[in-house]
């Protein structure tokens, strides 16, 4: 195809579904796993608390509950309900998986340092406040997009958690909730739900926000090899 | 169609006789009022189908929603009702097969439609095979219509369609295009290849096949489906708060969608209009459009001019 008629597409030709479609996802899933969700809801309060505190496993855990969430997410919602109307969903989905099966893998490298209370309070508030975006969105409580289910609320609450770690290992992490985040602005932005948008916002925020308070190689032991300080004569 | 003697029954005797009132060449004649649906025949072998159809893009993709499954399928049963048979798909369009086959099971209405899929791949070698998954997908045994999407690996797809054409299985073959694409190939195709149906776009804004590629159509004998009557919504969007001209019932017309789709229909060249809704409503405003007066060749130029100056 030449690229003047590749010129003529617009963003909602690569849609092919409706808004309304995607708004209902977030009901069906609330109503297929119900009342199971109230313990992801319960999962993902504890996820800032364990990420903060002090001693290495409950920071282990941090991690395994993230892996699960985008386990759970990646399967349940992307693949086997929004991947039937959205095929790119389908490869995002499975790309979730690997990464909560990485994240569980991970589990025994933990958090370097842990989580400080101002990124505990925004995870605290993406966990309570975004899936409250798609009923505002759709206009129905049923469709509150909660942590570990709804993969804008997942991607929000977990991202802090990859900010913390070394720089390599982090941007690897990041691969996957970037990509998924541009895809999905793109997606609410040409369906015209505009409240949606708030979760690849929200997650974009407290992304440079933990970079931006993430400690410095110095101030962290495991760090130091990320980014040697000259400055400090190690023993 | 699929069985061929049932549904060519069902569908020439509701459509045979309609032939008599709603030739292309009358368009622009009044048929008599409120009954008979627009009818056109396909130049290949005069076939007559209804004016206008139904697409499934966007619409019908819902996956495995029941709740909006179940609701598709009573649009779908608008659309039988009111005299509709050609319902147009593509593999491209996600899991709208399954809906529409869904939507047929329970209507228990496989034979009353005119099948029109895609053949969407980029492999030449897998015509065959794609036709087959659609079929199953709508659950009948061969498509009345399969057209090569959007000029894709056209060669090779259309040399198996004509052999599956020849072998009967399917009725006819065509080619697809949208959005004012690639017209210049489309026209070499039309020119050069023995088609009974070309898909294109064209609409009250969108006029670009009438320079060349409808009077090629029609001087070729091919059929005509029109997708994205409505600009895929947009000409709602821009034109639904404006008033409807002061003529326009001297027309036919009493809704936008009537002005949209009967100033698409009343064109010689075409032989079908496929908008798409997901709203019961609306395809009842859809295929009332399918009925009555159609505008002539003045009040079609004045329904082009009225929407350029709004």
């Amino acid at each position: 195809m030449s690229g003047a008629s590749w010129l003529s597409y617009s963003l909602q030709d690569f849609v092919m579904f409706g808004p309304e479609v995607l708004l209902r996802l977030f009901i069906r899933i609330n109503e297929a796993v119900w009342p199971w969700q109230s313990l992801w809801l319960v999962a993902g309060l504890l996820l800032p608390w364990l990420a903060r505190q002090s001693a290495e496993w409950p920071r282990r855990m941090a991690m395994a509950l993230a892996g699960l969430a985008w386990i759970g997410c990646g399967y349940l919602f992307m693949v086997r309900y929004y991947g039937p109307v959205n095929t790119p969903a389908t490869w995002f989905g499975w790309a979730f998986v690997f990464q909560g099966l990485l994240l569980l893998m991970l589990r025994g490298r933990a958090l370097p340092v842990p989580l400080g209370l101002s990124l505990a309070v925004a995870g605290w508030l993406v966990i309570l406040v975004l899936p409250w975006l798609a009923v505002l969105q759709s206009g129905d409580v049923r469709a509150l997009a909660l942590f570990g289910m709804a993969p804008g609320v997942t991607v929000a609450a977990t991202v802090l958690l990859f900010a913390r770690q070394p720089l390599l290992l982090r941007w690897f992490l990041l691969l996957v909730p970037l990509a998924w985040s541009l895809f999905s602005a793109l997606t609410y932005w040409s369906l015209g739900t505009y409240w949606l948008l708030g979760f690849p916002v929200a997650a974009l925020v407290i992304l440079v926000v933990a970079l931006r308070v993430s400690p410095s190689p110095v101030q962290s032991r495991d760090l130091r090899s990320a980014r040697p300080d000259p400055e400090r004569r190690l023993p | 169609m699929v069985r061929l003697s049932r549904r060519r029954f069902l569908i020439g005797a509701g459509l045979g006789s309609l032939a008599l009132v709603s030739s292309p060449l009358l368009a622009g004649k009044v048929a008599a009022p409120g009954d008979a649906p627009q009818a056109r025949p396909i130049p290949s072998t005069g076939e007559h189908l209804p004016a206008i159809g139904m697409g499934t893009w966007i619409t019908f993709n819902v996956g495995s929603d029941q709740r909006l499954v179940d609701q598709r399928t009573r649009v779908l049963e608008t659309f039988l009702e009111r005299g509709g048979s050609v319902i147009d798909c593509s593999p491209m369009y996600g899991s709208s097969a399954d809906v529409v086959g869904a939507a047929l099971e329970t209507l228990d209405a496989r034979d009353r439609i005119f099948a029109a899929s895609k053949i969407w791949t980029g492999d030449g070698s897998e015509t065959r095979e794609q036709a087959a998954s659609s079929a199953r997908r709508w659950g009948i045994p061969r498509f009345d219509l399969l057209q090569v999407h959007n000029l894709l690996s056209w060669q090779e797809h259309l040399a198996t369609l004509k052999d599956m054409k020849a072998r009967g299985d399917v009725r006819y073959l065509g080619i697809t295009t949208s959005h004012g694409r690639r017209h210049d190939e489309l026209a070499r195709v039309i020119e050069t290849e023995d088609l009974d149906f070309v898909q294109l776009t064209y609409n009250v804004l969108d006029r670009e096949a009438e320079k060349r590629l409808l009077p090629l159509a029609h001087e070729r004998g091919v059929a005509v489906i029109v997708n994205r009557p409505f600009q895929g919504g947009s000409l709602f969007r821009r034109f639904q708060s404006e008033p409807l001209p002061n003529w326009a019932g001297e027309a036919g017309i009493e809704t936008w969608a009537a002005f949209f789709l009967k100033f698409i229909i009343s064109h010689p060249a075409v032989t079908c209009a496929i908008p798409a809704t997901t709203r019961i409503d609306h395809m009842r405003e859809n295929m009332a459009a399918m009925y009555g007066t159609l505008p002539d060749a003045g009040q079609r130029r004045m329904m082009a001019e009225y929407v350029r100056q709004l």
